[in-house]
């Protein structure tokens, strides 16, 4: 072993040089470690690869030697995920730090690992762009680092996690061949690669680049300061924040303990003699967030806070989130170490735990400072303890394990964002069931079958069996839709009609964003379409790129696999690392993976109103004020993004007709809408209209429920849901303009520069075929083109192979799906 | 505890640097500040993996400060300060750089020679060497020019002795000797009518008496610079005392192992400035100074400011005109030992016309260091580029800076870099510049 060592070291020193491979005793002393004080042994070596290609050359080497390959960013992780195993090789990432250009109309960008998070979004910043994830390691944090654990931050409450960022990965597996993922698009059906590569820790293959999704600045960006005399108080005004329609961006919480702590480190001004410390960002349009602002302080002062203050400028804001970002930093002050958790549960739940952890406190008499990213329903209780005391550290990790034990009883999970690593892994069978815990196994043994790949982490090491003793019981189905409502969720059997679901959620001021209210045969959707069928074919609406396709809305489902194993993956939480990201695998693979029995998706704030303007061309307009399409469309897309990403979590839909002889703007209103965000809207647009030759003829406002009115209004043909086509039709970035599509009929914008291109050339949404006849055509597509139509096949460079085995892992006897599905033959 | 053999550690320090250790939480942010790190991506040249390696040179019988690894990663820290400035737990880290530095001493390994021998060390101190050393730069940089034209800088980069040569001569600080060449240098930049050239104006009366505290460097290596910043301060109000006595604040010695020569020049300052007078502060030049002044705690019969927060805080006449993009790097002595970060902004700022750039990664070192550069010079030159680059990438048509270390490796790391790169100069200067301009217009 010690010479098979020798070799590999000889043969790494060969392709990396001196330079590129660390064996001193400092390195594997330092490498040993990552930020979550947890050690386990020496590595071999470390490698520091200064070009992408060598990354699959090392785990090639390190496959045929038989060592394992630790892959690591900048080792900010807390769960120690990047903490090797004795004797294995540290792949460091540190020196792949090239970043592409910024494709500023797709809003991607190709980074390689070793990129950190905030360089990221320094590179994109000219452009008006930013990566949303934010965790608070994010100076130092890698976006290798970031895929691996599907990092989250303050701000994904509204822009969504890691996973939603990723257009496309370029990876090498176990054996170190390089793959990718696929085309580097928004949204792709079929089995989602990325998905399950993201958060699955340097377990699985080790990401080699990544074609990142960036987000728009917002326009003008209001943060609140709450002061709660109560914590649960505090909590508790969230969910009642969401329900009132309000979407921000963050929503923290800060308890006094840890506000004490923040204090004594940086001095920022917390008030120090409240309970909880609230931090409200709200972002979009200047007038839309001023509104919301308003509104928002009027909720928290109902909901019991004191005062309600807004950080005065930027640069106090900026002070304000460094203090948040580097809270647990300052813990350092006040204790040598810390047991840090990062439990999630429902928001309807946030309470209850607040009050659970206080009496754990009282219980195991320890210290614990919480800070809580309070709109994802994610807690990080760090509780306080000096290792050189007798029983001390016992004491804490007691108090932890009752702390996730307590998360867990209400649903929650024992991770929302800083991964299992090592730190978990004896927590994991108290939420995983034992068919689900063997199925993460089975993935796992098909990507890396030999154990190579970080191993020892992110999994239960316990063997699975059937009923194996350890793990929890598998949660009952739900047998008719349930909603709970403070925790702006719906749990219901995968036959539940959608519709039905719209119409109730509606009811309550909530919504899924897929389809629009109002139309005849019920949002656009054929009544048989159930929720079941939309996570399999992923659904989306006019809101995707508001993070929701089907896929974003997922939290949780049921399912059994094809030879009748009932499983249960993911949980009704926000937010959700624990185990491989099976939830985002189900979803869109259309049922060729497992048979959806029931489903859990997040609910929104439905919008507040929708308001629509028909744009005529102008008789007297000369030709030369009659620019081809593209360019007409491209500016009033520029005018609507211009300030940022606008209208504060609205959503519109750009809508054209032949010859360019009229086009439309419908604009969702989110939140409690005055009219001012419809009002900007229309002055944005004014301009551009007239340069292209258009003017305004209608305007029309019709409350949300009522929205699909909007289109016999505007003599537009009815909006419909579009289940295919877009792979082909999305703009891919880095191809230049010239490479996009062919202008479509209509557009659908939400926060970003992202366009999704409905199908152009089909007949049935032309005019002619009527709105009423385009809808049901596509809605009927939906429902009975699923199983003879194969999904498209995978691009090149995605590991046939690989999808096969995945498929074998959920459905041995190949028994789901139609026979045209990834034939033998598509690898080549 | 058992003393190791070959190195120690007293009782004092290893329970110092145990405080040290317990308040690190290997957060990691305290990487993307540290040079070092960035342009390795070793975390053994990071702060968080040379504490680490510490706590195991204190845990561990078997750990060894002689090994070779351990060593280098030690070694190498430029003592920028960077992680200190950026660290959420408030590690002092420079208590790290001390105990380091004090085990060295106890037992210098003889296998590993010191950085930098310290003859010269010593006579950095000596202005008439610094004088000779500016002087024999010049005239190296004229040869190089000579032989290799005007890019020679760029020209021999890769070559060995050469190579080694152009670095030396292209990295000592200098700027515009004569105030003549100085505004014509900027008029030239911002390609205006030619202001003329002349004195300052000084008020009737200054509005605060102060202290001056030269910087060694400055004076030897810059000394028409010094002038100039000095009749910037008078200009602004500032009466300028200089009690006989004043010398080199120490940090040299300290830095080189000498406590007690150190506290020999400290108490001689303290003496001299005893007798300052009705002096409201001491001025200080360098940043180096400053950090090492304020250093002297409680002796300090004055407080002690830095050259350009006094100026930022004084009641000065307004500057002229200015219209250049300008770029500006802090030095690490200001920016994260002193916390200067707002007063050399706000002073830009002040200048009509001026459009203050900030560059990417503005609180990673330079690479110079002082003697670090001579001792390091690979990794020096592989900062001071990317420093360069950073800057450059601005697109500002001048980058200044307030230490004459700054100065010189920027200078060099700009000379190297392909295409036209800005000049760069001390602050002071462009400050000087703008005074005039107010002055004559």
């Amino acid at each position: 072993m010690a010479e098979a060592g020798e070799d590999l070291l000889a043969a790494l020193r060969g392709l990396l040089g001196p330079a590129g491979l660390l064996t001193g005793r400092a390195a594997l002393s330092v490498y040993a470690r990552d930020a979550s004080h947890l050690a386990w042994g020496r590595p071999l070596a470390v490698a520091l690869p200064s070009r992408e290609a060598d990354v699959a050359r090392i785990v090639a080497l390190c496959a045929a030697a038989g060592v394992p390959v630790v892959a690591r960013g900048a080792g900010t992780g807390l769960s120690g995920g990047a903490v090797p195993p004795p004797g294995a090789l540290v792949l460091g990432t540190a020196r792949l730090t090239d970043l592409g250009p910024v494709d500023a109309d797709a809003g991607a960008v190709r980074a390689q690992p070793g990129v950190l998070n905030a360089a990221l979004t320094r590179h994109a910043a000219p452009f008006g762009l930013h990566f949303a994830p934010d965790p608070s390691s994010q100076a130092a944090s890698t976006i290798g680092g970031n895929i691996a654990e599907n990092a989250g931050g303050p701000h994904c409450l509204r822009l969504g996690v890691t996973s939603h960022h990723l257009r496309a990965l370029d990876w090498c597996d176990a054996h170190g061949r390089d793959w990718t993922t696929g085309e580097p698009v928004a949204v792709a059906r079929g089995i989602d690669l990325r998905g399950l590569l993201c958060g699955s820790e340097g377990t699985l293959g080790v990401v080699t680049a990544a074609w990142l999704q960036l987000t728009p600045e917002p326009g003008a960006v209001e943060t609140l300061l709450a002061e709660f005399p109560s914590l649960e108080e505090a909590t508790s005004s969230v969910a009642t924040l969401l329900r009132a329609g309000l979407l921000p961006v963050a929503v923290e919480i800060i308890d006094r303990p840890m506000a004490l702590t923040v204090e004594e480190a940086f001095g920022f001004g917390l008030p120090t003699d409240v309970e909880a410390v609230m931090i409200v960002e709200l972002a979009g349009a200047a007038d839309a967030v001023t509104t919301q602002a308003a509104a928002t302080a009027g909720v928290l002062r109902r909901a019991g806070a004191r005062a309600v203050r807004k950080a005065g400028d930027a640069e106090e804001r900026l002070a304000l989130w460094q203090c948040r970002k580097r809270a647990f930093g300052a813990v350092g002050r006040l204790s040598p170490n810390y047991v840090s958790m990062d439990v999630v549960v429902p928001l309807g739940q946030l309470s209850g735990l607040v009050r659970e952890i206080q009496q754990v406190r009282e219980r195991f008499d320890v210290k614990i400072a919480t800070a809580f990213h309070a709109g994802d329903g994610n807690l990080h209780p760090a509780v306080h303890y000096d290792e050189r005391r007798e029983g001390d550290a016992e004491r804490a990790h007691a108090a932890a394990d009752a702390i996730i034990r307590a998360a867990l009883r209400r649903g929650g999970s024992v991770t929302g964002e800083h991964g299992v690593g090592l730190e978990k892994l004896h927590a994991l069978p108290w939420q995983l069931d034992a068919a689900t815990a063997g199925l993460l196994r089975a993935v796992k043994d098909t990507f890396d079958p030999r154990g190579l790949l970080n191993p020892g982490k992110a999994l239960p090491s316990a063997p699975v069996r059937e009923g194996a003793e350890g793990y929890a019981p598998l949660p009952a189905a739900p047998t008719g839709p349930v909603f709970t409502w403070d925790s702006l969720t719906v749990c219901a059997p995968a036959s539940t009609p959608l519709a039905g679901i719209q119409e109730q959620a509606l009811a309550h001021g909530l919504w899924l964003p897929l389809g629009l209210p109002g139309q005849a045969a019920g949002w656009g959707l054929d009544a048989g379409l159930t929720a079941g069928r939309a996570v399999d074919r992923l659904l989306t609406g006019p809101s995707w790129l508001a993070r929701a396709t089907a896929r974003d809305l997922l939290l949780e489902v049921w399912a059994t696999t094809g030879d009748g194993r009932p499983f249960h993956a993911g949980a009704p939480v926000f937010k959700n690392v624990a185990g491989y990201d099976l939830v985002r695998l189900l979803c869109g693979a259309d049922g060729r993976l497992a048979r959806l029995q029931a489903l859990t998706m997040q609910l929104r704030p439905a919008p507040a109103a929708a308001w629509g303007w028909r744009l005529e061309r102008m008789a007297e307009a000369p030709d030369s004020a009659s620019p081809a399409a593209a360019v007409a469309v491209g500016a009033l897309l520029k005018a609507l993004t211009s300030g940022g990403d606008g209208l504060a979590g609205h959503q519109a839909i750009m809508e054209r007709g032949q010859e360019d002889g009229w086009l439309s703007v419908v604009l969702l209103a989110a939140g409690p809408d005055s009219g001012t965000s419809a009002v900007e809207l229309r002055q944005r647009l004014e301009a551009p209209a007239r340069a292209a030759g258009l003017r305004f003829v209608v305007a029309e406002r019709r409350p949300f429920a009522r929205a699909t009115e909007l289109a016999p209004a505007l003599g537009v043909p009815a909006w419909a849901l579009s289940a295919d086509s877009w792979t082909a039709l999305q703009p891919r970035p880095g191809r230049g303009a010239g490479a996009l599509p062919p202008v479509p009929r209509r557009l659908i914008w939400q926060d970003a520069p992202r366009v999704v291109w409905t199908p152009e050339s089909s007949a049935p949404l032309s005019p002619s075929s009527g709105p009423r006849g385009a809808a049901a055509w596509l809605a009927d597509r939906i429902v009975a083109d699923g199983v003879e139509q194969p999904l498209p096949q995978p691009d090149g460079g995605v590991p046939c192979h690989l999808l096969r085995s995945l498929k074998r892992c959920f459905d041995p006897d190949l028994v789901l799906g139609g026979p045209v599905w990834l034939t033998e033959d598509a690898d080549g | 505890m058992a003393e190791h053999p070959a190195w120690s550690w007293s009782d004092h320090e290893r329970a110092r640097l145990d405080v040290l250790l317990r308040h690190c939480i290997q957060c990691g942010l305290c990487l993307p500040a540290c040079a070092t790190w960035v342009a390795t991506g070793d975390e053994t040249m990071s702060p968080r993996g040379r504490l680490l390696l510490v706590g195991e040179l204190l845990a561990d019988p078997t750990a060894s400060i002689s090994e070779p690894s351990v060593r280098t990663a030690l070694d190498t820290c430029i003592g920028c300060q960077a992680c200190s400035a950026v660290c959420p737990s408030g590690v002092p880290f420079a208590l790290l750089e001390t105990a380091v530095e004090a085990a060295r001493a106890s037992t210098p390994p003889p296998d590993v020679p010191r950085p930098v021998p310290l003859p010269v060390l010593l006579r950095l101190e000596d202005r008439t060497w610094l004088r000779a050393l500016a002087w024999s730069s010049a005239r190296g940089r004229d040869l190089l020019r000579l032989a290799f034209g005007p890019h020679w800088r760029r020209r021999v980069q890769g070559r060995r002795l050469w190579g080694i040569c152009a670095r030396l001569a292209g990295s000592v600080p200098r700027a515009p000797r004569s105030d003549r060449e100085l505004v014509a240098c900027l008029d030239g930049l911002a390609k205006g009518p030619s202001t003329p050239v002349g004195r300052l104006e000084r008020p009737a009366r200054p509005r605060e008496s102060v202290v001056w505290f030269a910087g060694c460097a400055n004076e030897g290596l810059l000394p028409d610079s010094s002038r100039r910043l000095r009749e910037l301060l008078v200009w602004a109000g500032a009466g300028l005392v200089e009690p006989a006595g004043n010398t080199c604040c120490g940090a040299l010695a300290a830095h080189a192992g000498q406590p007690r020569r150190a506290a020999a020049l400290q108490n001689a300052n303290l003496a001299a400035w005893g007798t300052g007078g009705d002096a409201a502060a001491i001025v200080t030049e360098a940043s180096g100074c400053g950090v090492a002044v304020r250093g002297y705690g409680d002796r300090l019969p004055l407080p002690q400011i830095d050259a350009m927060v006094w100026l930022a805080g004084a009641e000065r006449p307004a500057f002229g005109r200015v219209p250049l993009k300008v770029a500006l790097h802090d030095p690490c002595h200001a920016r994260h030992a002193q916390g200067i970060v707002r007063e050399p902004r706000a002073l830009l700022r002040a200048i009509p016309g001026l459009i203050l750039l900030e560059p990417d990664e503005p609180d990673v070192c330079c690479g110079s260091g002082g003697l670090w550069s001579l001792s390091h010079g690979d990794l020096s030159a592989t900062l001071g580029a990317r420093k360069a680059r950073l800057l450059a990438a601005t697109g500002a048509d001048l980058v200044v800076t307030a230490n004459a270390g700054c100065l010189g490796q920027i200078a060099d790391g700009l000379a190297v870099l392909p295409g036209e790169a800005p000049p760069v100069l001390p602050l002071g200067d462009l400050l000087w510049y703008a005074a005039l301009r107010a002055v004559r217009s």
